[in-house]
């Protein structure tokens, strides 16, 4: 045992520390330090408000019912939308993804006692929901109307709460970097001993791309939030052409971190279908150096192609055809991952759990929303497809069928970890041929209403077009079902679900490896890793979890800080 | 691994592991921090020299050349309490207390003199000659902003050295444990790095 302790003292690093458990409810549950919790707040807090952000979507579909719109007025229904994407966009995939997946499960992966910075963690969640709050209260005031990208001249002279939008997604921003400065600094200096950049988990190499967009283009947002609420709360002409501002600057500086967070919302997803592949495949991972380096790869690209949002926006010609050809480079490293994971399958053992059900949807439907991303990036196509509901199907496929699926996948997978019972796979099938059919149901045939020249973001449309609106209505409540479905499994699960164990799937990386859920310190010995987690032929490639599944006792606070 | 390895320096150098370690994350966190930091001033840089060339009047009529001597002056102040702070963190390793009080004090005074010959600067600018934040066009907005944003920075600077010194005056940092020390000469070198860049774009091009 004395050796054992030897060992850890000199590979644990600063993980060996332990703090004593809390044990007042606030601290341990509210004003938590620990990764694991602050997960879970993030993924609650998220999950709530996506159930406000979903509603306006059901209000945006209930108005498309009829081409003369009636439900809500013109003016409402821009409030309407623009809350809508801002919400699903900052409160609830960017959140969910890094703040929720990425706290709970990546120090878990890489072997390590919590994040580097554990009250910074803690001071990024509670800054999320104030801000959130502050998001939803613009309808008080009058909510933003310039859609989720707030373009000035509209955004100029729009209604006071888009004062209170600028504010709510800076605070989101501060949150964001606060966030990725603390991950960065995670992966980068806490991985277990053994544990080198090759032997990470794919989830944990999605998070160490994402982390640096998180710091640097959130920051670079904050920027440009902050010059529009100077030049509406005191004048100060950035953006106005009279004063001698520039509307297309803003365009500039939203794509510099819009694209990026594009891939913040992305990259975790992948990482999660990386985790996921393997394990319901029994297999190892196909081309595992490939996908976690083009994840680096498309996270560099992402920072080089803003430009191609404003094709239509005055962009000088020598100009396009760069921002284009690169769009279309990001197709390679994206088109490395699908084929890999793809060639996961074959010959794979398939179990189709829900989680795999989600993970193989997601291949599907992302694919297809990357393939009309590649057509967007043609200039003479997007002159083409700009403003209409083309874009509205693009982003919907690649952000719902994308990453919504992502993080149900995630949900399904990683739930039996974070509560320790396991989610119905009876309700769960259901879950996800409703979400599938219904979501394909409802954004399909917005690319051929986009195709043929219905503009997004309009109240009242063309009369041709009400069939196929009303279509994409019912199929959209067919989804809302199958969310109801989910949060029901959820909510009934934590009380009745089967006894989840420590590793319900056999998957094979570390946070498997330990009771679900996890202690308070995580490991009681931090392991040692020989190997990447997915060569499912070998025995599990960990030292120093023999104690792990026992009632030896775990690492104790007092002993620790003599060290 | 580099954590280990400057761990086993210190702990011939009889400073605790777990201290070293720590130190390590904090200061890559700070460093990253700053980094962020600078994204920011970039994203803002890059808006005055957008607006700049987009060739809708600049100069706006009525502003002409800024004072660049005096601002040449001011900028020396603020590099000499770059040198100054430099020379305060080296005495305090070399354990030369009243030096490194001394330099440290130096370094906020000139802080402080940096801000009021901004002060000047501005006073000088607004009466004198009607240029504002809101009322001058882009180089108003972005003079005011960026520069006010440098000088927020440099303000917060002066703030975070002075509790510096009444914390190494109380005996918060010994000769091997003073992570605080590290950070705040970072920070003062990284405000020193933004002004040659607003110098640059403001007052030599």
């Amino acid at each position: 045992m004395q050796t054992h302790e030897q060992a850890e003292l000199h590979g644990g690093g600063v993980a060996d520390h332990i703090h004593p458990e809390p044990q007042t409810f606030v601290r341990k549950y509210i004003f938590s330090i620990d990764h694991k919790i602050i997960g879970l707040q993030y993924i609650i807090t998220g999950f709530v408000f996506f159930i406000l952000a979903g509603l306006l979507a059901e209000v945006i579909r209930a108005q498309m019912m009829h081409a003369t719109g009636g439900v809500v007025d013109s003016n409402t229904y821009d409030e309407i939308y623009s809350v809508h994407g801002s919400a699903m966009v900052w409160l609830v995939v960017i959140p969910l993804l890094t703040g929720g997946f990425g706290n709970f499960v990546f120090p878990l992966q890489i072997g390590a006692r919590d994040v580097a910075f554990p009250w910074l963690n803690m001071l990024s969640f509670w800054i999320f929901p104030p801000a959130g709050l502050m998001l939803f209260a613009s309808f008080l005031m009058g909510a933003p109307q310039a859609g989720w990208t707030e373009y000035p001249p509209m955004s100029l002279q729009g209604q006071a709460g888009t004062s209170m939008w600028c504010a709510a997604i800076f605070l989101v921003g501060v949150s964001s970097t606060l966030t990725g400065i603390n991950f960065l600094v995670t992966i980068l200096k806490m991985r277990a001993p053994g544990m080198t950049f090759t032997r990470m988990p794919l989830f944990v190499w999605a998070q160490f791309a994402t982390a640096p967009l998180l710091m640097i283009a959130t920051t670079a947002l904050a920027g440009a939030l902050a010059a529009l609420f100077m030049e509406r709360q005191f004048g100060v002409p950035f953006f106005d052409p009279t004063k001698g501002g520039s509307p297309v600057l803003w365009q500039h500086m939203f794509w510099f971190y819009s694209h990026p967070a594009v891939y913040i919302m992305i990259l975790p997803a992948f990482g999660m279908i990386s985790e996921i592949f393997p394990t319901f495949t029994r297999k190892p991972i196909f081309g595992y150096k490939m996908i976690a380096f083009s994840s680096v790869a498309i996270a560099l690209l992402g920072f080089m192609v803003w430009a191609h949002h404003m094709f239509t926006s005055g962009l000088a010609p020598w100009l396009q055809l760069p921002f284009m050809l690169l769009t279309m480079v990001i197709a390679i490293p994206t088109g490395i991952k699908i084929f890999s994971w793809v060639t996961t399958l074959w010959g794979g053992k398939i179990q189709f759990t829900t989680a795999m059900l989600f993970a193989i949807g997601f291949i599907a439907t992302f694919t297809f929303g990357g393939i009309t991303g590649v057509f967007l990036s043609a200039v003479p196509f997007d002159l083409h497809a700009h403003g209409t509901y083309f874009i509205v199907a693009h982003l919907h496929y690649v952000l719902v069928g994308g990453s919504l699926m992502g993080i149900l996948a995630g949900m399904h997978y990683w739930f039996p970890k974070m509560s320790g019972r396991m989610l119905s796979e009876k309700v769960g099938r259901w879950t996800f041929w409703l979400f599938f059919i219904g979501f394909n149901g409802t954004f399909l045939p917005m690319h051929w209403q986009g195709l043929m020249g219905m503009p997004r973001r309009v109240a009242q449309y063309d009369p041709q077009f009400q069939g196929v609106n009303q279509f994409e209505s019912y199929a959209s409540v067919v989804m809302t079902i199958a969310l109801l479905l989910f949060f029901y499994n959820v909510l009934w699960s934590l009380r009745h679900g089967k006894k989840a164990g420590p590793n319900p799937w056999g998957a094979r990386t570390l946070e498997w490896q330990i009771p679900s859920p996890p202690h308070y310190y995580n490991f009681k010995h931090v392991p040692t890793v020989f190997a990447a987690p997915y060569d499912f032929a070998e025995p599990l490639p960990y030292t120093g979890l023999e104690d792990e599944l026992t009632d030896s006792p775990g690492p104790q606070p007092a002993s620790s800080s003599s060290s | 691994m580099a954590v280990a390895s400057i761990a086993q320096h210190d702990e011939h150098q009889g400073v605790d592991r777990l201290y070293a370690e720590t130190r390590d994350l904090r200061l890559q966190g700070f460093l990253l921090f700053l980094v962020s930091d600078i994204v920011l001033f970039s994203s803002f840089i890059f808006a005055y020299l957008y607006l700049r060339n987009s060739g809708q009047g600049f100069p706006p009529p009525g502003i002409g050349r800024l004072d660049v001597a005096f601002a040449a002056y001011n900028s020396m102040v603020l590099f000499g309490s770059g040198c100054t702070m430099h020379y305060a963190l080296e005495n305090w390793k070399h354990g030369n207390f009243n030096k490194y009080a001394g330099c440290l004090i130096a370094t906020i005074v000139l802080g402080l003199m940096f801000l009021g010959g901004q002060g000047y600067e501005y006073h000088s600018l607004i009466v004198n000659d009607h240029v504002t934040w809101s009322g001058s066009g882009i180089f108003g907005a972005s003079f005011f902003t960026l520069t006010g944003m440098h000088g927020f920075h440099v303000f917060v600077g002066v703030c975070y050295l002075s509790i510096l010194l009444l914390q190494s005056v109380h005996g918060v940092y010994t000769k091997q444990k003073f992570f605080g020390l590290t950070a705040g000469t970072l920070y003062w070198h990284f405000v020193d790095v933004i002004w040659v860049v607003l110098f640059s774009i403001f007052y030599l091009i």
